[in-house]
């Protein structure tokens, strides 16, 4: 009934798991297409510009806040960017970041609940109330605190990101650990003189991996949300560059008078991108039948 | 005497997180370029002026020092002064705080009272088209920044349809607020709509399994309609786990109402501390995010405490 | 009339791979007064054909054939038509009582919803009738425990309520699904006797469904044993258990561990123990809540000999077996393993030491990293202990490690996920062996297992023990196993040794009166002996 897929590499994701993984995630209607979204969105980003070419570094003023047409198809902006380029262009930074303020997001809180978890006692207590004063303080504030002090780079978002937001995970993987370390075969290895580095490294991750697969893609489809937060608030990426939450924020105003091509197609990005990040998320964990996230 | 203990415990695991809280603002004060003397003389200080304020408030002691002054100053109820609104921050956050407060427990009433129903007609009528749409539909609640939201709602609620002021309430006490509810009605929405995504998939998820339980079994074998077991066991019991998960909702809330006072300009904590960030008005920024983080432990503390009044089973050693 | 009459039932599991058929061509039926018990080992379907009766069948199932409880047909009824038959007409008792019963709600107002159910009886005379409910099947100051919550409430006790909740309205069939395998057997023989007790009071017809021949032997008037969704032989249960005619029944029998009343001690081994407890005490948690599972507790196994410790849940003999493989940290008292104390060694030293010592533990799916490859599985404290060896040589050591636990080398490249349950523990046990260990500790190793798979993992356990020489900590719950595979034995008892001492002699005198009823609750696979026991025990 399980015919297993024979292991291409030990860290393969695919291989590692029964055939039918791919079955149950593919019947998941809302899974499968928040795979072609996000897929669309890479290609629309970053192959879409070589197609559509437009000038997002300069300004030009006698093309400002036009709508939609035969020469821009969405637009353009209050200092005359093609608004359809602007979304490619702008969808770079938000994909880019997002993923890689999730992914460290993620690899953050795997190591350090990996190590509550498996340390137990006074250790695990300790680092469980750094998580609880983490999350007591709402990341939106810290953020703002942030920009208040400094305006940080593309590379210094992403870090901050990751900082404001491994708690999550953290606590998730904490949970997994405790349950893998007191399973049989942990038990059989540590009673039979197994060290605890070989009972991390050959049990207690690998079969973490469902659960922290599924925690990093919900950890992405919120960092790219909460890039848009952070534009808004006035931490993001600075003109001329761009992101979609900073073509929000500068819109907003636009809107009130009618120009609704400035803010509908980058809050129609952001929601379609962080919706198929989710769908994707709730696939794969109900695919591997993890807890995490409802 | 069970109760007791646990009570004592919790409260000493609460300290210890407000603890630590401390030490993350006391270190992003001390990260402030200039120091906490630049954060609180303000930005036209001279260096001259820095190094005799330093002086004289013990800043030039070392830091754990320093942190043993700060915490004092903080069991005081000292916050420091702000220096654009010249008021101490313990008074300006106390008389805004009372509206933050409405605009969150409103928020979180209404998210609750629709995500709890939703929830469990979806799990009834699982992989049904009635499941997909609330699916969808809460994934898009989720996923749309409170601020496109809100504006989305103002332009179609105030602009178009002319039903409810762009505004929220603007007065300066609690009664004043409470008197226009309709200003009320958009940022509460605006608030609720995130919470109705989360908690109407928590409570999917947990009467799912509910139904799956044991018990539903022996119950349906005694002769318990459908009705019955929907409403008399597994509403309950998916409820508990629900409730445990408002307490960690609630910095998330905090941090909506961040945006939807801006965005409606709704005089409450977190106008303040919007504008104390444009400023750089340090002493009300920290201040803001400790009341806010002790509100957050408090508020996980309720929930904990509230679940184990309601769930008996916590009782028992799951401590 | 027969208060439950089957006629070529069928049931069917759509699965995410394709249709499942789980029941074929049933038929059976149940008179009022008497009492049917429905064997077969697991994926027989027996519960299946339970829950089917019901029509408390998952939604994944599609049910032919007819069904009728006193006369009303059951497959294909409405949700509404039957809900007004269960609990009044035919009622259930499940296998766990651990979660059969609503934890948010109080025992006497489950009861009470079940009368009210059926009956419209005000509140106040519903939650009376629960009080009294409570005192028929034996629940100790019946008016406080009504407002009890489940978990408040022994396994034991939570079971007595489910039996409360089905007999609320004299329901003509109750149907029993596995209703004391998850009991201790003092418990377990204390609930049959409730069961049998109202059954015979009020004329109820008993659909009995079990794996336990004992628990057969004990109760049924007749039996129907199943195999592979099919009824392979039915009739009296004197017949079926003492002169069964298919071939499968008597292989089931003849693999039935019997407890024996006669038999002499093996003699007893003279050199040093290769574990030694001494007067070891450990408590879980502090302060007033604080338990204390294991208070002065000595054990020692000597080379080539097999310890069986006994003792009920709770007992704390799970606990020693990890305090002997250092897992547990004794609290006070000496651990020695191989004549070097545990607690001082450390590093190199403790493992080297533990190296001499293999593990198999009760659960098959737990015991197995999924994730693995049997060979991998296997292999595992070879890499671990012998980090030199050359890959063909481990190759090689693997394999011949599974032909000595009777697995074929080909599953080498399986997963544990492809294999049955009997041939996961054997893939652990050679885990345990490829070292060559000088003691075993077994934990459980069957208590998961149909007896026939069971027999089989026992007797290569014996086989290579006799082989290879290792001694060996058999932990169990099942004294009649204990009996078979143990030279000597230990009773366990609220963290306390009750009594040790060779084998025979301690389970055909025991010395104390623990023992004694230990031993007398256990069910023996044969009607006519057992009800001697029964009538012996009350008397």
């Amino acid at each position: 009934m399980t015919g297993r897929v024979e292991a291409a590499g030990r860290w393969g994701l695919v291989a590692q798991f029964p055939a039918p993984l791919k079955a149950r995630f593919a019947r998941n209607k809302l899974a499968v297409a928040g795979v072609l979204v996000v897929l669309f969105f890479l290609l629309f980003c970053f192959v879409g510009p070589l197609v559509y070419s437009t000038d997002q570094t300069h300004t030009d003023l006698t093309q400002v806040n036009l709508a939609p047409s035969g020469a821009h198809w969405l637009g353009t902006d209050a200092v005359g960017h093609d608004q359809l380029g602007r979304l490619m262009y702008g969808g770079q930074i938000s994909l880019l970041v997002g993923l890689a303020a999730g992914v460290l997001a993620t690899v953050i809180g795997t190591l350090w609940g990996a190590v509550a978890g498996y340390a137990g006692g006074w250790v695990d207590a300790v680092m469980m109330r750094v998580v609880d004063a983490g999350i007591a303080i709402p990341a939106l504030f810290i953020l703002l605190v942030v920009s208040a002090i400094t305006t940080p780079g593309t590379l210094g978002l992403i870090v901050v990101l990751g900082l404001v937001s491994w708690l999550v995970p953290s606590r998730l993987v904490r949970a997994e650990t405790l349950t893998l370390k007191n399973r049989d075969y942990v038990l059989t290895l540590r009673a039979t003189g197994g060290t605890h580095g070989r009972a991390v490294r050959r049990h207690i991750l690998p079969n973490s991996v469902s659960t922290i697969v599924v925690a990093a893609t919900f950890q992405v489809a919120d960092a790219i949300l909460l890039i848009a937060y952070v534009s808004y608030l006035g931490l993001g990426v600075q003109p001329p560059k761009t992101d979609w939450g900073g073509m929000l924020s500068a819109g907003l105003t636009a809107a009130y008078s009618g120009r609704w091509w400035l803010i509908v197609p980058p809050g129609l990005a952001i929601i379609l991108v962080v919706c198929a990040f989710n769908a994707i998320g709730d696939g794969l964990r109900d695919a591997f039948d993890v807890k995490g996230r409802a | 005497m069970d109760t007791l203990l646990y009570l004592g415990r919790r409260i000493l695991q609460a300290l210890a997180v407000i603890l630590i809280v401390t030490v993350v603002v006391f270190c992003l004060l001390h990260a402030l370029p200039g120091g906490p003397a630049r954060g609180i003389l303000g930005p036209q200080a001279t260096p001259q002026q820095i190094t005799a304020f330093n002086h004289e408030q013990g800043l030039d002691r070392s830091l754990p020092v320093q942190y043993a002054y700060y915490l004092g100053d903080l069991v005081r109820g000292d916050l420091g002064t702000s220096y654009t609104l010249n008021e101490a921050v313990s008074r300006l956050i106390e008389q805004r705080l009372p509206k933050t407060l409405v605009l969150t427990v409103l928020s979180a009433l209404v998210g609750l009272l629709l995500a709890v129903p939703l929830g469990m007609w979806q799990a009834v009528r699982r992989n049904k088209p009635t499941d997909y749409v609330i699916t969808t539909l809460s994934f898009v609640a989720y996923s749309t920044p409170v601020y496109f939201l809100g504006l989305l709602l103002i332009l179609l609620f105030t602009q178009t349809l002319r039903w409810f002021p762009s505004q929220a309430p603007q007065g300066d006490t609690l009664a004043q607020v409470l008197a226009d509810p309709a200003g009320l009605v958009l940022p509460v929405v605006t608030g609720a709509a995130s919470m109705v995504a989360v908690f109407s998939r928590y409570m999917r998820a947990a009467t799912l399994e509910n139904l799956s339980e044991d018990y539903v079994r022996t119950a349906r074998a005694g002769g318990a309609s459908q009705y019955t077991v929907l409403f008399r066991h597994v509403f309950r019991n998916s409820l508990t786990p629900v409730v445990a998960m408002l307490g960690y909702y609630v910095p998330v809330l905090f941090g909506g109402a961040l945006v939807v006072e801006q965005l409606f300009n709704y005089p409450g904590m977190g106008l303040l501390f919007w504008s104390a960030a444009q400023a750089s008005d340090y002493p009300v920024l920290l201040g803001c995010v400790l009341v806010i983080s002790v509100a957050t432990v408090v508020g996980t503390l309720l929930a904990d405490v509230v679940q184990r009044v309601v769930d008996p089973r916590v009782k028992e050693g799951r401590a | 009339m027969n208060i439950l009459e089957i006629a070529d039932l069928g049931v069917t599991f759509s699965t995410e791979t394709g249709d499942v058929p789980a029941v074929r061509g049933v038929s059976l039926h149940v008179r009022p007064g008497e009492t049917l018990a429905l064997v077969g080992e697991s994926g027989s379907g027996k519960s299946t054909v339970a829950l089917a009766a019901m029509g408390l069948l998952p939604g994944s199932a599609r049910a032919s054939g007819r069904v009728t409880v006193n006369g009303t047909e059951v497959v294909g009824a409405s949700e509404s038509s039957l809900a007004r038959l269960r609990g009044r007409t035919a009622s259930m008792v499940f296998q766990e009582p651990a979660t059969a019963l609503d934890p948010l709600t109080r025992v006497g107002a489950q009861i009470a919803e079940v009368i009210r159910n059926h009956r419209p009886v005000p509140r106040a005379e519903a939650a009376r009738e629960a009080v009294e409910l409570l005192r028929r099947v034996g629940i100790p100051e019946p008016e406080r425990r009504a407002s009890a919550f489940p978990f408040q409430l022994s396994g034991g006790q939570r079971q007595r309520v489910v039996i409360a909740m089905a007999i609320a309205n004299s329901p003509g069939l109750l149907i029993a699904d596995e209703p004391t395998t998850a009991l201790d057997v003092t418990v377990q023989a204390e609930i049959l006797d409730l069961l049998r007790r109202l059954a015979a009071d009020s004329g109820t017809g008993v659909l009995l469904v079990t794996h336990n021949m004992g628990v057969v032997a004990d109760f049924a008037d007749r039996v129907a044993v199943m195999l592979r969704g099919e009824v392979v032989e039915t009739g009296p249960v004197e017949e079926v258990l003492l002169r069964p005619t298919h071939e499968y029944t008597q292989r089931l029998l003849a693999a039935v561990p019997r407890l024996r009343f006669s038999g002499e001690d093996s003699a007893p081994v003279e050199a040093a123990p290769v574990v030694e407890l001494r007067d070891v005490a450990v408590q879980f948690g502090r302060g007033p809540r604080a338990v204390r599972a294991l208070d002065g507790v000595s054990i020692e196994v000597r080379p080539g000999e097999t310890v069986g410790l006994v003792g009920e849940s709770g007992s704390g003999k799970s606990t020693a077996a990890r305090v002997a493989l250092g897992l547990v940290p004794p609290g006070s008292g000496t651990v020695s393993l191989f004549g070097t104390d545990l607690s001082r060694s450390r590093g190199r030293a403790r493992r080297a030491l533990l190296s001499g010592v293999g593990v198999v533990l009760q659960d098959p799916v737990a015991s197995l990293d999924a994730r693995m490859s049997v060979a991998e599985c296997v292999a595992e404290p070879l890499r671990v202990h012998r980090r030199g060896m050359p890959a063909a040589e481990r190759r090689n050591r693997v394999a011949e490690t599974l032909e000595l636990v009777r697995l074929p080398r080909e599953l080498a490249g399986r997963g544990p996920r492809e294999l049955s349950g009997g041939q996961r523990q054997r893939v652990s046990l050679a885990r345990a062996l490829v070292l060559e260990p000088r003691l075993l500790v077994a934990d459980e190793p069957t208590s998961a297992l149909d007896v026939s798979v069971q027999r089989t993992v026992l007797e290569v356990i014996a086989e290579l023990q006799r082989e290879l020489g290792f001694a060996c900590l058999f932990v169990s719950h099942d004294l009649a196993v204990v009996q078979e595979f143990a030279q000597r034995v230990v009773v366990m008892r609220a963290g306390r040794v009750e009594e040790q001492g060779p084998t025979m002699s301690t389970l055909l005198r025991p010395e104390t009166e623990y023992t004694r009823r230990l031993i007398a609750a256990v069910p023996v696979p044969d009607p006519v002996e057992q009800r001697k026991r029964r009538t012996g025990v009350t008397a």
